[in-house]
C-alpha cells in the first residue's frame, strides 16, 4: 500500500502532533514511512503544513497532483494546498459547512473525483471545552466516514499509544465524537 | 521487523543525533538556529536513554560551539558540533583554520542549508564553505542515510586527522524516516591532549606545511572517495545512454519518486553523489563519458557543476537548465526534467499541474499569512511602546521572534546576529558626523544578546556611540524551539549552569543608565523610554539599556498566573481598526460585516495589554 498525505493548517493547530499519528500508524502496519515537516518562523502563526508518506518511498516530499489525502485544519490553507490533491482524492476540513467554501472550486474539485468533506471539528472541540483536540475529532470524523484505507481500531489504538496522559482522555474523546459524526454520512 | 531490530520514526535531525551517539561521541556543542534546533535535543534525550556519560552544551554561539567540541577532539575524544548554516559563518575563523590544524578524535560538524530559504536570511550551501576551509563533506539524501554518514564521518575525521563536514538540507533535517536504530559504540578515550606548538600553536612558516599537508590528505582523501561506496553510485540498468544525471540529496529522493511516479526509470541513468568534496573525479568524467548529456541536479548552489573539469556536455545551474536560485521541489525537478526530456527528444511528459485551479485559488485573494508575534507575547506592547513614545526613531533589531516586530513597524533592519546593536551605533555615528542627533532604538532578545550583543555592546560605549537598546528579555530561546540561555542558568541537559544577568552584563559593558520593566506596562515602558532618550541626549549621558523583562507566554505557560484578564469590547468600538493594524495581535480581528473589532476566544490567552491600547477605551476587562 502507498499512501500520500497532507495536513494543513496554521501555527498551533496540532498538525504535527496529528502527523505522528499517522506516522506511527504506517509504522504499525509494516510501511515504510517518509515526511517532511515546517518548523522554525511558521510556527509562529504562519502556514504550516506536513508532507506525510506511507508505503515504498524515496523522497520526504510530496508532488502537486499525487497526494491521496489532504487533511487541513483551517479553511484558507485548504485552498492553498488543494493543489496537491490527485484525481480521485479526499479532502477533509475542519469547516462549519461546505457551503462556506468557494463553489466554483468545490465544483472544480467534484469534476476532479474529490471527494470534500466538510466538519466543525473546531466547534465540537469548543464544545468539548478542549479546542486543541478539533485536530483530532477531524481525523475520527474521517475515519468514521469509512473512506480512509486505515482500520478504526489501528487508528485508535495509536492515538492512545502517542497522546500524552494529560491529553488522552480529551484526545480519545475528541476522536469518538468525530468518528461519530463521521459515521452519519454513511 | 527482524527479531529485536529497533525501528522509530525519527525526524532526520533526531537521525542525525542518534548517529552522533551511534558512534561514540563524547563530546557535543551546539547553537540553536532553523533548521538545526533539533539535534541537541535529541542527542541529549539518547543520552538519558541509553545512560551514557556524553558532554552535552548549548553553547552561547556556533563560535564557541565549534572551539568547545575542537578542543575535546584535540584531548582524542570524539566531537560533534551542530548549527545552521549561517551559524557557520559565526564560526568561520575557527573552521579555516582547523582544516589546517587537523584533529585527532573525530571531529563532525552538522551544518544544516536552508534552501528557499524557509527560515534564513541566506539560501548559502555549507559545501561551498567546506570547499572553501578545506574540508571533506557528506551529503545525505535521506535521514537514514544521515545517521550512517556520520558515523563514517567520525571515522574518516579519526583516520586523516582532520574535521569533517555533514551537510543536511532542510528536508533532510525536518524529514521523517523509518529508521533503524544500533548500539552506540563504546569507545574509552580519557583526554589527552599532546603538546605540540608547531601544530597547536602554528606560526605562518608552520601553517605552510600544514596547508601542504592538508592538500596531501584530501588527495588521499579524494581517492577514497572514488572507491565503490554505499554514498557515491549509479541508478540505472543501462551503462551509457542520451541523458545522465550527476544528483545528490533530497533532490537525488525527489527524482527517484518522480521517476518511479512517471514510470519512466529507463530513460535515464543516475550517478548519486553522497561526498561532494573532495569531488570523485574520475567516477564523474567516467559517467559523462558515457551519456551524450548530463544534467546536474544539487541544491542550493552549483558545488559539483562548478568542480567537473570539462562541462562540454553538462547541463545545470551554470548554464540556465536549472534554476540559480531557490529550492528544488518536486514540481522544479518535474519541469526542469520535462524540459530536458524535450530538448534530448527522449520523451514528452505531461505536465499534470492543474492551472484552472490554481487561477480559482488565485482570484480569492487570499492573504499571505505572515508569522506573527503570539497572543500575549510580551515583545508586542514593547513594541508598541517603542513606536507610541518615539515614532521617528531608527529602529535597528535582529534575529529572534522579535524579528517579527517589523509587523508593528518597530524594526527597520535585520541582517545578522548582534547587529542590532552595532548598526545603531553606526547610524549613530554617521548621523552624529552631520552635527544630527537622530532618536535610535535597537531592539534584541536574551539569547541573541548573549551570542554577540555584548562585544558590539562594548565597542558601542567605548567609541561614546548614544542610542537606545531595548533588551527584550523571554528568558528563553523561543523562536528556535525554548532552548535556555545564560540568563536563567539552565544547562542543555535540564541541570543548574551559573546564571549570569543580563544587567550585570551590560553593566560590564560599561553602560551606565540601566532600567528594568515589565513591558505588559505599556505606558511605564512609553515613560521610560522617554527617559531613555532624554538621557541619550543630556550632557553626561550616553547610550541607555532597558531590559524589558517578561517571560515568553508559550513557554512559561503559568507565567499569567492569577494575573489573567478576560477582556470583551464594548459598543464604544466604531471600527477603527487602530488595535488590529497597530497592536496586531492574532487575537484581535475585525468582523467586516459589523464594522467592528472582535475577540477570537481560540488564541486570546487573557494576558489584557490590550485594554491599554485602544483609543476610544473600548477594550475593557470583564466584570466579574
Amino acid at each position: 500500500m502507498n499512501i500520500q498525505i497532507i495536513l494543513a493548517g496554521v501555527g498551533g493547530q496540532g498538525i504535527l502532533f496529528a502527523a505522528r499519528i499517522f506516522s506511527q500508524l504506517g509504522l504499525k502496519i509494516g510501511l515504510g514511512i517518509m515526511g517532511s515537516e515546517t518548523h522554525g518562523m511558521s510556527q509562529r502563526g504562519g502556514s504550516v503544513v506536513a508532507h506525510l508518506k506511507l508505503g515504498a518511498y524515496q523522497s520526504p516530499m510530496i508532488r502537486a497532483g499525487t497526494a491521496d489525502i489532504l487533511y487541513s485544519f483551517d479553511e484558507k490553507e485548504t485552498y492553498k494546498n488543494l493543489k496537491f490533491l490527485r484525481r480521485g482524492g479526499l479532502c477533509f476540513v475542519n469547516l462549519v459547512s461546505a457551503d462556506r467554501f468557494d463553489g466554483k472550486i468545490l465544483h472544480h474539485l467534484e469534476n476532479k473525483d474529490i471527494t470534500f468533506r466538510a466538519y466543525d471539528a473546531a466547534g465540537v472541540a469548543l464544545k468539548m471545552g478542549v479546542i486543541r483536540s478539533a485536530n483530532i475529532a477531524l481525523i475520527g470524523y474521517s475515519a468514521g466516514t469509512g473512506l480512509l484505507p486505515f482500520h478504526y481500531k489501528d487508528l485508535k489504538n495509536v492515538l492512545e499509544s502517542v497522546s500524552r496522559t494529560n491529553d488522552l482522555e480529551s484526545n480519545l474523546k475528541a476522536f469518538e465524537t468525530g468518528f461519530r459524526e463521521g459515521k452519519k454520512t454513511l | 521487523m527482524g527479531k529485536g531490530e529497533d525501528i522509530r520514526v525519527l525526524l532526520g535531525n533526531v537521525a542525525i543525533a542518534r548517529g552522533i551517539i551511534e558512534a561514540g561521541c563524547h563530546v557535543m556543542t551546539s547553537y540553536p538556529g532553523t533548521p538545526s534546533s533539533e539535534i541537541l535535543p535529541a542527542a541529549v534525550a539518547f543520552k538519558k536513554e541509553l545512560g551514557l556519560d556524553t558532554y552535552i552544551e548549548w553553547s552561547v554561539n556556533e563560535k564557541v560551539a565549534f572551539d568547545n567540541a575542537m578542543a575535546a577532539s584535540w584531548a582524542g575524544k570524539r566531537s560533534a558540533v551542530a548549527m545552521k548554516q549561517v551559524g557557520l559563518n559565526v564560526a568561520a575563523d575557527s573552521l579555516m583554520s582547523s582544516a589546517y590544524t587537523g584533529v585527532i578524535g573525530g571531529m563532525v560538524i552538522v551544518s544544516c542549508d536552508d534552501p528557499g530559504p524557509h527560515s534564513s536570511q541566506t539560501e548559502q550551501d555549507s559545501r561551498f564553505f567546506a570547499m572553501f576551509a578545506k574540508v571533506p563533506v557528506y551529503d545525505p539524501s535521506s535521514p537514514q542515510e544521515a545517521k550512517e554518514m556520520v558515523k563514517e564521518a567520525f571515522e574518516l575525521s579519526e583516520t586523516y586527522q582532520i574535521p569533517v563536514l555533514l551537510r543536511p538540507t532542510i528536508r533532510i533535517s525536518h524529514g521523517k524516516q523509518s529508521v533503524k536504530l544500533t548500539p552506540p559504540e563504546v569507545i574509552a578515550r580519557p583526554a589527552d591532549f599532546k603538546k605540540d606548538p608547531g601544530r597547536w600553536a602554528a606560526t605562518p612558516r608552520y601553517r605552510f606545511i600544514l596547508h601542504k599537508k592538508l592538500n596531501e590528505t584530501l588527495s588521499q582523501i579524494q581517492e577514497r572517495f572514488e572507491e565503490e561506496s554505499v554514498w557515491n553510485y549509479e541508478v540505472g540498468s543501462k551503462r551509457e545512454g542520451p541523458l545522465g544525471i550527476i544528483t545528490c540529496s533530497v533532490s537525488f529522493a525527489v527524482l527517484l519518486d518522480l521517476l518511479e511516479d512517471l514510470d519512466i526509470k529507463e530513460a535515464v541513468n543516475i550517478l548519486k553523489i553522497g561526498t561532494p568534496y573532495p569531488l570523485p573525479q574520475r567516477r564523474i568524467t567516467d559517467f559523462i563519458s558515457r551519456h551524450k548529456k548530463v544534467l546536474i541536479l544539487e541544491e542550493t548552489d552549483s558545488v559539483i557543476e562548478s568542480q567537473i573539469i570539462d562541462k562540454s556536455k553538462v547541463w545545470g545551474r551554470l548554464t540556465g537548465h536549472v534554476s540559480i536560485q531557490g529550492e528544488l521541489t518536486p514540481e522544479v525537478i518535474h519541469e526542469i526534467l520535462s524540459d530536458v526530456l524535450r530538448k534530448l527528444k527522449i520523451s514528452d511528459l505531461e505536465m499534470v499541474k492543474d492551472e484552472y485551479l490554481e487561477k480559482l485559488v488565485k482570484e480569492l485573494e487570499l492573504p499571505v499569512r505572515r508569522p506573527t508575534l503570539c497572543a500575549g507575547c510580551p515583545e508586542r506592547p514593547a513594541f508598541f511602546a517603542i513606536k507610541r513614545a518615539l515614532p521617528k526613531a531608527i529602529y535597528p533589531s535582529d534575529i529572534g521572534c522579535y524579528t517579527l516586530g517589523l509587523n508593528l513597524q518597530a524594526v527597520d533592519t535585520v541582517i545578522d546576529m548582534g547587529a542590532g546593536i552595532t548598526l545603531a551605533s553606526g547610524f549613530y555615528q554617521a548621523y552624529h558626523q552631520d552635527k544630527n542627533d537622530i532618536p535610535i532604538v535597537a531592539t534584541m532578545g536574551d539569547s541573541t544578546f548573549y551570542h554577540s550583543g555584548t562585544s558590539s555592546l562594548l565597542n558601542a560605549v567605548y567609541n561614546n556611540a548614544r542610542f537606545i537598546l531595548v533588551l527584550l528579555d523571554n528568558e528563553i530561546t523561543a523562536m528556535t524551539g525554548m532552548q535556555p540561555t545564560p540568563g536563567i542558568g539552565v544547562t542543555a541537559e535540564g541541570t543548574e549552569g551559573q546564571k549570569i544577568p543580563l544587567e550585570a552584563l551590560i553593566r560590564g559593558c560599561g553602560v551606565k543608565w540601566i532600567k528594568t520593566i515589565d513591558p505588559y506596562d505599556i505606558e511605564g515602558m512609553i515613560q521610560l523610554l522617554k527617559e531613555a532618550r532624554q538621557y541619550t541626549k543630556s550632557e553626561e549621558g550616553g547610550i541607555a539599556v532597558i531590559v524589558a523583562r517578561h517571560p515568553c507566554i508559550i513557554h512559561y505557560q503559568e507565567a499569567l498566573g492569577e494575573c489573567r484578564i478576560e477582556v470583551h469590547i464594548t459598543d464604544e468600538c466604531n471600527g477603527c481598526r487602530y488595535c488590529v493594524d497597530y497592536f496586531e495581535c492574532p487575537a484581535l480581528r475585525m468582523n467586516e460585516e459589523e464594522d467592528r473589532a472582535e475577540i477570537d476566544r481560540m488564541l486570546c490567552v487573557d494576558c489584557g495589554v490590550c485594554v491599554k491600547v485602544c483609543p476610544r477605551g473600548a477594550i475593557v476587562p470583564v466584570e466579574l
